[in-house]
């Protein structure tokens, strides 16, 4: 087929099923290739699914498509994007590629295809009122709100050789939205943020750009040996956060409310 | 004396101070330091009392020379005193920052030997930070009434942030509690301070790389429920401040007793939690609301209603103007709903342009149904039928239990509790009955 799709056959008999489902691999490229084979298909988009990654549950009576991402269907799907809808549109579809709920390539398939029937694309966003551009609304809400946390309570540990580590275990794919802002902040730091629930690797090096490095799988995690200041100024903070506290105000439920337990596995001062 | 001991000392001293915000300014780093500056400020943790902690919070020193009957640094308390060197503080911040503990430094102090003297000390660490640290975070400080102006100036070109603390909202009061303080002390390096700020912004327009002057702004904060003041007192003197002296924030901080004197009141509730929290509500719709003191508050209603927040109180004594049709209603009106807030309101006059809005999609919006039901229409339509009713409404927006920032181990809830039996009667007076 020439979309570039697999086309698969499901009980034998090639037939002019209703529906058609895309399968995309989960990142910004394998949906962006979904949704420029959705619009290849030519049909009409009610009838068309994008989902994202293998566990798909294959329903009776609609086709699957495999899409294998491909780098010009990304860049024009991207450039569109951009073109049509504006930067901010783009940004919170980017954000929304990070989520890690399974409906994320269908809601911005969706947003798209709503967005080319506006009259001011650009305003595609504040179009609330439609389910999928608030869906990716939603998600892209929820990533940001993620790296905001991560922004406020990554906590970097000194190692022996100086440099600043900070392992961190987010519910979104964000270390990309994160390391700007701690590369702008820290330039001269030799500096690495590790997500272990993805085992990916942001490496900064002293006056030099970031770059990502994805690690592989089994690899062996040295322990870490903290340098000598390391235990002082985080005993240091660790008495200052509870020094400052007044108690006649005690209010942990407030505490949880703002700092909610799950960060607090990685900061030093709830060590 | 150790660094940990000093940290504890002037930690535990500077804790009172309200303010940690680190808003107001945005900065790049220019790569040749640590630090840049976001424009919306960044907490960093929280601690048990439930408060942002975003800036190093600590006193230069905590010896005085003043004796402010409210304050645990008093010269006549008995308390363990310490100083820090201006290394010392540089080497804290420093550190603590590329840990990511910290947005910057907030740096108070008591008064050695005098105001002047004592700022000279705050300016050599904050300089030695700037530029042999080149540290380029947030920095708040305090201006000290009462020293010379010239110190100000040149500190002000350092700093992001400055703040002048009122400490208490009356002259009166301040002659009471604080007796070496005096009004126009405080408000004098305050206009100072605004004057710079005035003038840096001409200068920047002319030459882009003049230094800036207390970019983020000015702050200051007052003590609440130490001295009698109503709330309508102290909400015309927040609004002038904000008006007359450009404010970026004025802090409320609900008194703490932590000196016994007979001047001070005694609160055996803790402090209070709640008038503090009203306080900051009808700040709020001051700042981002477009109201004003007096549509809030009054001579003859110069407290904020305990039961419900300064919104719903003011809606519910102006049930004239509602209910407000959500696809017409301009944005400043739709503002002044109960249950929508700023963003909503945003987002709903953005939304209408692609088509009506049902209370299906305020909903989704973030608007919070069960509280502006009572006032809003879709397309002419109430979200069920409702009486336009003072007391119905009353009724029901009470029985929906405001979310409150301390209820379960707050000292407040006590407080509150105390008007239980009495609820009939306050809840009356609550709606003028």
């Amino acid at each position: 087929m020439e979309t570039g799709c697999g086309r698969m056959k499901k009980g034998g008999a090639i037939m002019e099923l209703s529906e058609s489902y895309l399968v995309c691999e989960d990142s910004l490229e394998g949906i962006f290739t979904g949704i420029y084979d959705a619009y290849l298909l030519k049909k009409p988009h009610e009838q068309v699914h994008i989902c994202v990654g293998e566990d798909e549950n294959y329903r009776l009576f609609a086709e699957y498509l495999r899409c294998v991402p491909d780098e010009t269907k990304v860049a024009k799907v991207a450039g569109t994007i951009v073109r049509e809808f504006g930067q901010e549109a783009y940004l919170s579809i980017c954000r929304a590629l990070a989520s890690g709920e399974p409906d994320k390539g269908e809601a911005i398939y969706k947003t798209v295809v709503a967005g080319f029937k506006m009259k001011n694309r650009k305003a595609v966003m504040g179009n609330l009122a439609d389910p999928y551009i608030h869906r990716v609304f939603e998600l892209a809400r929820f990533t940001a709100n993620e790296a905001h946390f991560h922004v406020e309570f990554l906590r970097f540990y000194e190692l022996e050789n100086g440099i600043l580590f900070a392992p961190i275990g987010p519910k979104n794919n964000l270390i990309t939205f994160i390391v700007p802002h701690f590369a702008d902040r820290l330039p001269l730091e030799n500096f690495v943020i590790y997500d272990e629930i993805r085992n990916i690797y942001a490496m900064h090096p002293s006056g030099k750009d970031w770059y990502l490095v994805y690690g592989e799988e089994g690899m062996e995690h040295p322990d870490h040996v903290f340098s000598e200041e390391e235990k002082k100024y985080s005993e240091l903070f660790t008495h200052f956060f509870h020094t400052i506290a007044i108690k006649e105000r005690g209010n942990l439920g407030l505490q949880r409310n703002m700092l909610p337990l799950r960060y607090r596995k990685y900061m030093t001062e709830f060590q | 004396m150790t660094v940990m001991q000093k940290l504890e000392i002037l930690t535990d001293a500077a804790k009172y101070d309200v303010s940690c915000s680190s808003s107001g300014v945005e900065r790049k780093g220019d790569g040749t330091g640590i630090g840049n500056a976001a424009a919306g400020g960044i907490c960093h943790s929280f601690s048990s009392d439930g408060r942002c902690i975003s800036l190093l919070k600590i006193l230069f020193t905590n010896e005085c020379i003043y004796d402010c009957k409210y304050c645990i640094n008093r010269k006549s308390n008995d308390v363990s005193r310490a100083s820090f060197t201006p290394d010392e503080i540089c080497e804290l911040t420093v550190q603590f920052y590329r840990r990511n503990y910290i947005e910057g430094l907030f740096l108070s102090s008591g008064i050695l030997y005098s105001p002047t003297y004592t700022m000279e000390l705050i300016y050599e660490a904050i300089y030695k930070l700037r530029t042999l640290y080149r540290f380029q975070g947030y920095i708040h400080v305090k201006a000290i009434p009462g020293a010379d102006p010239e110190i100000i100036r040149r500190l002000g070109l350092l700093a992001d942030r400055m703040s002048v603390n009122l400490e208490l909202p009356t002259a009166e009061g301040l002659q009471r509690l604080a007796p070496n303080k005096h009004r126009k002390n405080i408000l004098a390096p305050m206009r100072m301070i605004q004057q710079g700020i005035t003038q840096n912004k001409n200068e920047l327009m002319v030459y882009r790389h003049a230094s800036s002057f207390v970019p983020a702004g000015q702050s200051t904060q007052m003590i609440v429920g130490a001295t009698p003041e109503s709330d309508y007192q102290i909400m015309m003197v927040a609004e002038n401040l904000y008006k007359r002296f450009d404010l970026k924030r004025v802090y409320y901080s609900a008194f703490v007793s932590v000196n016994e004197d007979k001047d001070l009141p005694a609160l055996p509730g803790g402090p209070p939690l709640l008038r503090e929290h009203r306080l900051y509500q009808a700040d709020w719709l001051l700042r981002f609301y477009g109201f004003e003191a007096k549509e809030l508050l009054s001579e003859d209603k110069p407290n904020f209603n305990i039961l419900l927040d300064p919104k719903a109180d003011w809606a519910l004594r102006h049930l004239e103007q509602f209910p407000v049709e959500i696809n017409r209603a301009d944005y400043q009106t739709i503002l002044r709903v109960p249950g929508i807030g700023v963003k909503s309101a945003q987002r709903i006059v953005r939304a209408r342009k692609n088509g009506s809005l049902s209370f299906e999609d305020l909903k989704k919006i973030g608007v919070t149904l069960k509280r502006a039901l009572y006032f809003i229409t879709c397309n002419g339509r109430m979200m069920y039928p409702t009486k336009l009713e003072e007391d119905y409404i009353t009724r029901n927006l009470i029985s929906n239990k405001e979310k409150l920032p301390f209820d379960r181990d707050g000292m407040t809830y006590r407080q509150l509790s105390l008007f239980d039996d009495s609820q009939e009667l306050t809840w009356k007076q609550a709606v003028g009955g």
